[in-house]
Order: structure tokens, then sequence, then C-alpha cells
């Protein structure tokens, strides 16, 4: 494998020596900010040659000698054309100045092409987080899943869940990456709010599909978040005032134009839910995000990034409860040769999730920690090709809980769950190679291991059988451990190792359309632990081991895209098709809660999901907007393991709890003056599948619904509008202090979306009813923002 | 003969009193919930076999009654008694209790008295088909004293009980609590966390208040018991929302012996039980 690895470069080294060929690189940088931008197009037309600025802003290119046009264009920043001669290996730092920013006489042209149809990159989400401060959400609070929801291939189990749903995934599918430091859970307050302060963000990406060989560990998307780093040439400061939390960020210099800071506060306000009581009950979350960059010369800079957020509940001191997530990372950006760009990074993650019961006398740890170091190469060859490359490591905790009594005379023993402990590691090799005008392809393969380390007990099971069938009940039960075994966690209880291709290829028939596809193969071995709709703060993730396979996706993907000539407009049509291998599967009554066990309550199953996606867009112009749609079927089967057993749902194919058929969402968004901005949304959704009662029965004085399949019924319709209106007060050119008003609608109408239907005997009267739980209906909301 | 009691099912504590909170937060702050027509599918009627053979730890008696039903349509208002069967008990001594129907479902014998170390079978024949159950005497702790403190609930100004016991150190014991007021409340305990120590179940009611007469009962439960009513429990309508496991028709330990597919709900189980009745002050 690796001499493999060693001859495709030392060929790939020599071929490039042989061109007569001198490189440029350099980084792009925002003109007011100097920070660094990720994703700008850089474009020879004469030399019909190009490239993009990677995500530390940093480009390279090998050019012939002579005198060349050269254009750098981003969306949202005036287009720079420069005329360059080379006649030596050089470096040149570019800057662009945002375009509501430039006066208005020197700008030349603004970007209007939102879509990159040149590259083999497909199935992926980009939006600008100036869109999604402008799209009406709930309570007013801008939120960076919220808008992802209202792309195609990406849902959710309704309102009020955790997390998001990428193309028929699972909630746990999804490698979220804040800095390139993974977060465990995503939610705020169960789900309201996603956990990414707004103003700390640079940009960020979906990939659904056509995943690079970069990334791996989760099958059905990673979301790329990116932080600002923050502003080394002026001090400034934002923030904002809502109904639900209050944001501030400040950022400047350390240095000028070298180092800088960025701290980022959000909160919100205690008691926010809970105001209809008189008691000392407090609910509330809040972010802190920080970062440090220095930028020692042209070929060093040192990027230091934090986050730590947290949830806390406090019921009348009773029931105490707080988790988030923790990150911190370090990364080194290094120049290596004038084209190879590298980043070595080192990650520590934290998931931690808290519980006090003061009533039945304890508290309850719990969580996940790792160390993940990384180096990743950008290696641009020569014109026609470029390579990925680098290795990967992480080292797991998995604290799956701790019971320990609150005091002592508490009737509470002390119980520690077993601790788990892994090794991940991956090693890749991309290349993205032009071939010709017209065609353009990524290759790459990834070699992901898993190693799961020795813990200290370990149940033995007959026939290594955790879950057994008792054919007289027809039912899956727990087996009985035969013993125990404990190992130490110096040595290796089993590992994986997983080859992972990726391919996808673009061809364009001119200068707007093309057509691609792919296919990537992809694994992962952590699962979250979960039989709700909707993951709870609570769910542990467990690692794959002697009784869990790791799940592992084959996903393909085409799609036929188009800018509209001359004109702001594109079109993204892609279908896909995804299977995965042992998704797991928990049998009736499974209790995942406190669990030491949780081989004796799942079975490997798989999940299958399929569909297609339409996202035409309005790039630019006063008026601007997309209408997404998409068509999807996503299932999962866990068949039976000998033809006696019944499987799960009698072994057949069933809807998962997030299967939306039909999904529209249309967002609009019309400048009407330089001070008045109108947004609408509109979203219509399949209900979600649900499971009806058949009939019902009355045992030890309870009544008891009988069901009969999973998921074969489903709520209603989902539908609803919303508005919002941004106002400027103060626009006047050069003034230091800027503010907006937003006002918004959401759920203009008032849908009562169900989000469940409950079915249950009413205490009253004693009989059975169907009682429908809907969460939000219209909710108007202010907020005040500012900037200095 | 019936009455019909107010049921709550509490979640058994140290694991589900885990999970209750995360859906407490969104159903009470947030939700609002209306009642609505929904036309439903039938299935085909069920036996239900609710079959509970009991021993006074103080004051055991002879009487034991079993209950058969069918499956209803689930807005029925009423459970449909299974007639005409034909019931028995028989231990593994070889002697048969043959139950009789004294009212419409209800069937009684008035001499079996529960023994430790004997294996009680129970046959049912019903509408041509034969059920069998099998299942032993599982004893329980007593019931030692009755703890009263105000400071309960959510709102920290309710009644609460605490009724004590001591668990045995030597196997895995599963409790069900059964408190009586004017309602009846259910909730079920293992020794997980609580092995060998004296421990209570804890009840809390907005609606108790001095002067209250209240009786509190525990049963025995075997393992597959427990995991059964654990079951039922999260089916019985308190859940909703999105943090709701997936609903799933629950298997008890009835077997049809001629038509396997054609399954009896409920269970058959023998405990010892004991009780203890208690003023509140």
């Amino acid at each position: 494998m690796k001499n493999i690895l060693f001859a495709l470069f030392i060929f790939f080294t020599t071929y490039s020596q042989a061109q007569e060929k001198y490189t440029l690189n350099g980084t792009i940088k925002d003109a007011a900010s100097n920070e660094t931008l990720y994703g700008v197009n850089i474009l020879f037309p004469d030399l019909n040659t190009g490239t993009t600025s990677n995500e530390y802003g940093f480009y390279s290119i090998k050019l012939p000698a002579g005198d060349h046009r050269m254009l750098v264009s981003f969306i949202g920043y005036s287009e720079v054309k420069l005329e360059i001669t080379i006649n030596s290996n050089d470096t040149r730092n570019i800057e662009l100045l945002e375009s509501s920013e430039a006066l208005e006489e020197v700008v030349i042209s603004q970007n209007i092409e939102g879509l990159d149809i040149f590259t083999p990159e497909m199935s992926v989400n980009k939006l600008d987080i100036n869109t999604i401060q402008k799209i009406p959400v709930v309570f007013g609070e801008v939120d960076i899943v919220k808008s992802l929801l209202l792309l195609p291939g990406v849902s959710n189990a309704g309102e009020g869940s955790s997390g998001f749903n990428v193309r028929g995934g699972a909630v746990d599918q999804n490698l979220i990456l804040l800095d390139e430091a993974t977060i465990y859970n995503s939610s705020h307050l169960f789900g309201l709010f996603s956990v990414f302060n707004p103003d700390a963000i640079k940009n960020l990406k979906l990939y659904k599909g056509g995943i690079p060989a970069k990334y791996g560990g989760r099958v059905s998307s990673v979301l790329e978040i990116y932080q600002k780093d923050g502003n080394s040439k002026n001090f400034k400061a934002n923030g904002g005032i809502g109904l639900i939390s209050s944001r501030l960020l400040l950022e400047g210099p350390i240095i000028k134009d070298k180092g800088s800071f960025l701290v980022g506060g959000r909160g919100s306000y205690a008691h926010l839910f809970l105001k209809l009581t008189d008691n000392p009950n407090v609910a509330y979350f809040y972010d802190l995000n920080t970062k440090l960059s220095y930028r020692l010369n042209d070929n060093n800079t040192l990027l230091f990034s934090g986050y730590f957020g947290r949830d806390v509940f406090n019921l009348n001191e009773s029931f105490k409860n707080t988790y988030g997530n923790a990150v911190f990372n370090l990364r080194w950006n290094h120049v290596l040769t004038n084209n190879i760009f590298t980043n070595l990074s080192v990650i520590y993650s934290d998931y931690y999730y808290g519980l006090t019961l003061d009533f039945v006398e304890f508290n309850w740890n719990s969580g996940i920690k790792n160390l993940n170091m990384k180096y990743d190469f950008n290696h641009y060859l020569n014109e026609n090709i470029s390579l990925d490359y680098g290795i990967q490591n992480t080292y797991y905790e998995f604290n799956p809980g701790e019971i320990e009594p609150s005091n002592p005379g508490s009737g509470i023993n002390y119980f520690e769950l077993t601790k788990k402990y892994a090794f991940e590691n991956a090693v890749y090799f991309s290349m993205e190679h032009t071939i010709s005008t017209r065609l353009s392809a990524e290759y790459g393969l990834r070699y992901s291991s898993f190693f799961r380390l020795g813990q200290k007990e370990l149940n033995v099971y007959e026939n290594d059988q955790p879950v057994v069938f008792n054919e007289d009940f027809g039912i899956y039960e727990e087996a009985d451990p035969i013993g125990i075994t404990s190992l130490s966690k110096g040595k290796v209880e089993r590992s994986f190792g997983n080859l992972e291709p990726r391919i996808a290829v673009a061809y364009n028939f001119n200068d707007y359309q093309s057509v691609k596809a792919s296919y990537n193969r992809m694994s992962q071995y952590l699962h979250l632990i979960t039989n709700t709709s909707s993951p709870t703060p609570l769910d542990v993730w467990a690692p794959s081991g002697k009784y869990i396979e790791p799940q592992v996706l084959d996903q393909i993907a085409i799609g036929y895209f188009q800018n509209f000539r001359n004109k702001p407009y594109s079109l993204e049509i892609e279908s896909f098709y995804k299977i995965i291998e042992n998704r797991l599967d928990y049998i009736d009554g499974a209790n995942l809660v406190a669990n030491n066990a949780i081989e004796q309550v799942v079975l490997s199953g798989e999940a299958r999901a399929y569909g297609l996606e339409i996202l035409f867009r309005k790039n630019a112009g006063k008026f601007t907007g997309w209408l997404a749609y998409t068509l999807s079927k996503t299932e999962q089967k866990t068949a039976g393991r000998t033809p006696v057993e019944t499987g799960i749902n009698n072994g057949g194919w069933y809807n998962t709890n997030f299967d939306k058929p039909h999904d529209l969402s249309i967002t609009a968004g019309y400048e009407l003056s330089k001070k008045w901005q109108f947004n609408a949304n509109f979203a219509y959704q399949t209900g979600l599948p649900t499971t009806f009662p058949t009939g019902q029965y009355v045992f030890e004085n309870l009544t008891i619904p009988v069901y009969s399949l999973r998921n074969s019924n489903r709520l209603p319709a989902y539908h609803r509008l919303d508005i919002s209106a941004t106002y400027y007060p103060n626009l006047k050119k050069k003034k230091a202090y800027t503010s907006s008003w937003n006002f918004g609608i959401y759920n203009l109408y008032n849908r009562q979306n169900a989000v469940s239907y409950t079915f249950r005997k009413n205490q009253d009267s004693g009989l059975n009813e169907a009682v429908r739980l809907s969460l939000f209906g219209i909710i108007p909301s202010v907020t005040y923002n500012f900037k200095f | 003969m019936e009455v019909r009691h107010r049921v709550f099912i509490n979640n058994q504590p140290m694991k589900s009193f885990l999970k209750i909170f995360s859906l407490l937060i969104i159903t009470v702050f947030l939700g609002c919930e209306e009642v609505v027509q929904v036309d439903l599918e039938e299935s085909e009627p069920r036996l239900v076999v609710d079959a509970s053979l009991l021993r006074d730890k103080e004051n055991p008696s002879s009487m034991q009654t079993i209950r058969l039903t069918t499956t209803a349509p689930f807005f029925e208002e009423r459970s449909i008694p299974a007639t005409d069967a034909i019931v028995l008990v028989r231990d593994s001594s070889g002697r048969e209790y043959v139950f009789d129907e004294i009212e419409s479902g209800y069937y009684r014998n008035n001499n079996l008295y529960l023994n430790f170390d004997t294996t009680y079978e129970l046959e049912i024949l019903y509408e041509g088909e034969l059920y069998t159950a099998t299942e032993t005497l599982i004893p329980v702790a007593s019931l030692e004293n009755v703890e009263q403190n105000t400071g309960g609930g959510f709102s920290g100004d309710n009644i609460e009980l605490k009724v004590f016991y001591t668990d045995p150190v030597d196997e895995r014991n599963y409790y069900l609590f059964r408190f009586l007021r004017d309602d009846l409340s259910l909730q079920i305990y293992d020794d997980e966390f609580t092995n060998g120590n004296r421990t209570f179940a804890y009840f809390s009611d907005e609606d108790l208040s001095s002067g209250d007469e209240v009786r509190f009962e525990v049963q025995g439960m075997s393992r597959r018991f427990y995991e059964y009513i654990f079951i039922l429990r999260s089916q019985a309508g308190t859940a909703g929302g999105p943090f709701q496991t997936q609903p799933t028709t629950v298997r008890g330990n009835v077997i049809n012996t001629t038509n396997p597919k054609n399954y009896a709900l409920g269970y058959f189980r023998v405990a010892e039980t004991d009780h203890l009745n208690y003023t509140l002050e």
C-alpha cells in the first residue's frame, strides 16, 4: 500500500519536473480583516487553467513563463483582475474587497455564478453566512443547521428533534467538524437550536456524497465548519440581542497584520421556558468560541481554536442536568515547498453529560473524549493534477456512565459502567485530475483501521451470541453471559480495517452545463446507541468491537449542473442511491439507559436510501433565493439470522423515523432598499412515519395498545410559512457603528404541525383518545444586531 | 365487580428518571396538546390472559382469580370478556385446580394455596386452541416502614412518601409496587444499583393531604416479568414527542400450543406479596 503511494509520488514528481514551468502561490485574504478566504476561484483565461484556494486561503499553480491575465473571484466579493509576469517562482498574496464595502464605481463585476460546474465536486451544500443570517427562523435565532434543512437532501425528525439527517442517513452518521474537531452533539435545548454561534463562523460546507478521501469515520455526510480567524487589522465587535439569547463577539489584532484573536460568547436567558412557575427553575445554554492566530511568515501560521458549550437545567435543585461539547485544536499551517501546503492538527474533543437527581439520591456522569492528531498535505503537482494525502490518528475514551450516591445516606451503590478505549487510524490519498478542458476527475483511496482496546469486563456468550431468539414466545431476548473476560487496555481486543475507494468525475458540455457522477465507500466505527425518534443528549456512543461490527456505506450519485448564461440562475439535479451494512437495530423493549451490555439488545441490520434532489437558485440581484425539492425513500431492515428467527419487524424493510418522501422548501429574499430587506421561506414535507395502535387490551388495570408493523402509518403533512424583515437604520458611509433590526414571524398561518400522536387513556373520562402534540405555533420575534 | 382505577405507571427510577426529563422539558414547557380524530386499522382479536396468583406474607389466601379478555378496537370503551374457556392450574405434584367462570371473563378457584419450590402450569382451552404457561412462586422482601416528608415533586411542596424495604444481597430482585389511594399507581424497581441495601420506593402526588389513608403493596417478580412490564409501561401511553421509543406489541409468557401464530397477550405469574397501610400525618 505505502509502496504504491511512494511509486505514484515519484512518478508524478519526475513527471512534473519535465515541465518548464514556474510556481505561483500565495494566500487570499479579505482586505478589511485579513481573514483568509476558502474556495476563491483563481482563473487564467488565456491559459484555460485555474485553481481554487484551500480552507486556509492558500493557492498554488504551475504556469508557463510569460505575461498572463489573472482573475480572482469569490461570491460576495468584487472580482480582481491582474496582469502578471511570470519568469521565476513567485508568491502573491491577494486581498479581496467585499462587494458591499467596495465603492460603487470600482465594482467591475460581481461573481454571479453560484455553481462550480467544472470540478468533480458534487453533492455539496454551501451556504453563505450572510445568506443564513437573513433566513427567518424560530425565535429569531440565526441557526446554521436549521438553514441547512432548507436545502435538498437534508431533513430532521420533526420540530424539536436533535441533529439532522442527510440523504436518509441517521443523525449519528454525520461527521461534524468545527475547525477540524469533531462535535458529538450539534444541538442545544434538545434540538431547538444548534451549537454554532453564527457570528463566529467563516464558512460551512456540507458533503452529502462524493465525499473526499480526506474525510471518514461517519458514513452519511460531513459538515465542515470553519471559525473566523479574527481581524488582524482592526478591533471589531458585533453582537445581537434576541428574545431567547444574546451574543457578543470581539476580534482584533494582537500584532497588526500578524496575530489576531477572536472571542465570541452566546447565552440564552435563564428561566427560558419555565416562567410559568415561581420556583427556582433554570434552563439555559451558553457557548464560547475562541480563536488565536499568528502568522509567523508567508510559510508558517499557527492557529488555536476552542469551543465550549453547555446546556444547563436545574429544576428546583432536585434535578440538575448539564451537558455539552468542548473542543481545542492547535494547528500549524506550513508551506513545505511552493506547491505543497501542509497542516498539522492536534485536537482534543470532549462530550459530557451529567445529571443529579436529588430525590432518588444519585449523580450520573457519562461522556466521550478523544485525542486526535492529523497531518494533511495539499500538493499542487502541476496545472492538471493536485494531490491530497495525509494521516490521521484518534484515541478514544468512552465513559458510558457512572452512578454515585449523592449523599452518604443514599441507598444507591456506586456503579461504573465499563469504560471502553479505542484507536482509529487512517491514511488517505486522493488526486484531482483535469484530464481535458471537458473532463476532470477525482480519485481517492482511504484505508481506515480501528483497534478496540481491552477493557475491564467483557461478557462472553455461548456461540458469541449476546442476543438469543426465544422460539416459544417468538421474541429476541438478552442472552445470559457464560463468563467474563478482562483485557488490559494496552492490548487490542479486536481490530478492523476497511479500504474506502472514492471516485468522482465531471464532464462539462460547455461553460455552462455539466454532468457529474461519484461513488464512495465509507466506514463508521462508532455507533450512537439510541432507539428514540430523535437522539437525546443522554445517548451514549459505543465503539465497534467483539459484538458490534462497523457500518459500511456504498453510495453512488449522478447529477446535472447548469449555470444560466449571463444570468444569475443555477440548477442542480442529483440522484443518489446508498446502502449501509451493519446498521444497528434494537430488539423490542430494549432498555438502553445505563446498560452495561448493549450488545445484548442490538441486532445488526441494513439501511438503504435513494432519491432525487433538485435545487434551483437565483444568486444575485435584488431578488434572491432558491427552490429545493427532494423526493426520497429511506428504510431499514433487520432480518433473522437463521430461518427460525423472525428478525425485527418480521424481517421486512420499514421506514426509518425520519423518512419524508416529499420535502419542498422555497426561500426568497428581496432587497427593497438599502434600509429594508425582506425574506420568506415556505416548507412542505410528507408527515413523518409513526406507528398507530390497531387494538387494545387491559392488563393489571393498564390499558395497553396493540401495534402491527413499525412505522406503517404517517403523521399529517408538515408545512409552514415564515417571514422576516431586516431594517438597517443608520446606514451611512464610513460610519463606525452599524446596527440592524430583524423582525420575524415563524409559522405565519399558525399551522399546528404534529410532532407526534400519543394514544392513551384519558385519566378523567377513562376513555381512549388520540392526542396530537405540536410544538411551535405562530411565533413573532425581534432581534437587534450591532457591529462596530 | 370491576373497579375503575386511575393508573399511573411510574418509571423505575434509576434508569428511566434519566430519560424521562428530556421528554418533560420539551412537552411540558413548549408543547401544545390537542385531542384529535384518527382512523385506525383494526387487528384480529387475540386472547389476553391476566393471571396473577398471589400469596400474602401475613395472610395467605386460597382464593385465586384469573381474568380472560380479548383485544378490542382501540377506541372501544369496554374490554371484551373471553367466555366459556376451560381454565386450570396444575402444580408439579400433578394436582389440578379447575377455575370456574364466576362472571363473564372471570375465572376462580378457592382451594389453591401457593407454595415455594413448586411449579405451576396454567392451561386454557379457548375456542378450540390450547394455551399454556409455567411459573414458580417468586418471593419478596417485607415492607418495613413509611417515611413522610414535604418537598417532593418539581414544585417542591408536594408530600412525598418513601416506603422502605431491605433488598436481599444474594440474588437479583425485582419489585412491583402498588400504591393505592383513590387510584392505583404502579412502580417497578430492580436492585441493580441498590443490591443488599435498605432502600425505598418513592411516591409523590400533589393531591396527597394529611389524614389520607393509603396502602402500599409489593410483589416479587421474575426477571422476565419485570422486562415485560417495563415494556408495557413504555407502551401505556405516557410517552410522545421526539423521544418516544418504537412502539411494539409485547409478548408475555403464554404460548398457544395449537396455533403458535395466534399467540395470546398478557402474563401468567405467581408471586409473594406484602402490604402496609399508612395514614398521612
